[in-house]
């Protein structure tokens, strides 16, 4: 059975019109998922709705085959679902070690808080040598190391990112690629929204193609590099400047 | 009068004021609420108070015990029945001092009605005694006031700096959205934060009853110097508001001293304009993106 199942979900913002027309897509566990598509695709729209901040209005999100419509975004955190949205959502005056505390805001022990933190800080070496910096004055690539490592301390069983290399420079969003290639080592799997869509596909084992709020296509990452026929039609104005280089 | 006694008289009542606006300010950190209803509810607790005193003899001071989980009821009952319907809307802020302003009038006609406009005051024996320390006086109702409202604001900090529920609470009012993901239930503690500041708010209303005479429209007068004091403080800070009551206290006391009572309600106004030229953020404030 699948891990993560999205059948037919539609969703909206408000009184708004629906983003998401139908989307059924399934994840499965230690699988990574890259989603592409172009602008207004719905993709971060069918993330968020995933982890329960926004209601879908038609369709079903099950977890380990239970259907979890309606849960909260607390609900499905503890469920094992966690969301990493692409503002690196910070508490900016709070240190970097207090973000990744509070990371576990859902765990009651201590101690396990305290082991899980030591693993964050293994994965993310980094961020120790920044552990009483507020978060605020990071740079944007440490800030995504902060989201990153915050959303392990509840060892997830899937993590959710949206857009990671947003607003980064090239070199720096390759390494936060490379950490999360190391996710998967730890048992979690990964979906992966990317606007950068060769680099995200590049990193994961499956693609979705999103189009116009349902999903369009879906195969091996590298069998949708190599068709030029979907690189044309889906990513064609994303790959375009870099082909042109 | 010496310089001394100034500071004390502007202290004793800063503190007060320093309680009142942190309420305010919570809710405003928490919810994006400007609460134009604060100093109304603050009435409310006065009006229970004078009740409470006038038939059954029960001190003011003693009366916190019941105005504050009062409040705080009310605080989430309002909270839950009125928010969630425009939580999402694109005109949050617009719509909540809408409400909030109705709400205002709201309570004010409803006091007006059981009440009347007539001026009430509770009155146990402190409020005509004093303590003299050398060549200061000390007025005791500000006095006790002034150690009740101390003791609250310590017992908000603990709440907040060593408690779950407290880091959640400053999670939300540094980022709703991260509070969220990281598993708060932001709703549940938009609800808890809405009623310690009316909880708060319940325990002004029991010491202003003893302080200063009140009437149903008297809010008005409240409310402008609360929001002179959190914008003073910067929006959402407790710190803020607490330093930025007890300047302005004093401030007050110098200047009702020199230039007599007439000018002391000008000054809160004339020091906020003055530092929003410089500071537009508040004293403590961060910038903000509404």
């Amino acid at each position: 059975m699948a891990l993560l199942e999205i059948e037919d979900v539609v969703a909206g913002y408000g009184a708004g019109p629906d983003i998401l027309t139908g989307v059924t897509l399934s994840i499965d566990e230690g699988t990574s998922y890259c989603i592409v598509g172009p602008n207004g695709a719905g993709k971060s729209t069918l993330l968020r709705t995933i982890a329960g901040i926004l209601k879908p209005r038609a369709g079903e999100v099950r977890l380990d085959g239970t259907r979890m419509n309606g849960s909260r975004p607390d609900q499905m955190l503890a469920a094992g679902v966690c969301f990493v949205p692409q503002d690196a959502s910070l508490f900016p005056t709070m240190t970097v070690r207090e973000n990744l505390v509070m990371g576990g805001y859902l765990l009651g022990d201590r101690v396990l808080k305290r082991q899980r933190l030591e693993m964050v800080f293994e994965t993310f070496p980094a961020l120790a040598d920044r552990k009483s910096q507020n978060a605020g004055t990071l740079s944007g690539g440490e800030q995504q190391m902060v989201t990153l490592g915050r959303s392990l301390m509840v060892e997830p069983k899937v993590v959710m990112i949206d857009e990671p290399s947003l607003g980064l420079a090239p070199m720096i969003a390759d390494q936060i690629f490379e950490k999360i290639g190391g996710f998967r080592e730890l048992g979690i799997t990964v979906v992966l929204v990317e606007q950068n869509a060769v680099k995200g596909l590049e990193s994961v084992d499956w693609g979705f193609v999103l189009d116009l709020g349902s999903k369009e296509f879906e195969g091996p990452a590298d069998g949708i590099l190599a068709d030029p026929r979907i690189r044309e039609l889906y990513l064609g104005k994303q790959l375009a400047p870099r082909e042109r280089r | 009068m010496n310089w001394v006694q100034l500071l004390v008289l502007g202290l004793l009542l800063g503190s007060v004021y320093a309680m009142m606006a942190s309420g305010l300010t919570l809710l405003f950190g928490v919810m994006r609420v400007v609460n134009l209803a604060h100093a109304a509810f603050i009435l409310i607790a006065s009006y229970i108070t004078y009740l409470l005193f006038e038939n059954l003899t029960l001190d003011p001071i003693v009366s916190l015990v019941i105005t504050m989980p009062l409040m705080f009821g009310l605080g989430v009952i309002i909270y839950l029945v009125l928010f969630p319907r425009i939580e999402g809307s694109a005109r949050y802020v617009e719509m909540t001092v809408l409400l909030t302003f109705g709400l205002a009038l709201v309570v004010e006609g409803l006091l007006t009605f059981v009440f009347t406009g007539t001026f009430r005051s509770v009155r146990p024996d402190y409020v005509s005694t004093s303590i003299h320390v050398g060549d200061i006086f000390i007025p005791s109702n500000q006095l006790y006031a002034s150690a009740v409202s101390f003791a609250l604001l310590i017992g908000l900090w603990v709440l907040l700096r060593f408690t779950k529920t407290g880091t959640a609470i400053r999670a939300t009012m540094q980022n709703r959205g991260a509070a969220q993901i990281v598993g708060v239930n932001v709703r549940r503690i938009s609800a808890f934060a809405f009623g310690t500041g009316m909880a708060l708010a319940g325990a002004a209303g029991s010491l202003l009853s003893f302080l200063f005479p009140f009437f149903p429209g008297k809010h008005w007068q409240w409310i402008a110097l609360l929001l002179s004091l959190i914008v003073l403080g910067g929006m959402g800070s407790i710190k803020g508001a607490v330093i930025g009551a007890l300047l302005l206290a004093i401030a007050s006391a110098v200047v009702t001293d020199t230039f007599g009572p007439t000018w002391s309600p000008i000054t809160f106004y004339l020091t906020l304009f003055l530092i929003l030229l410089v500071r537009p953020q508040g004293l403590f404030g961060a910038k903000l993106r509404l």
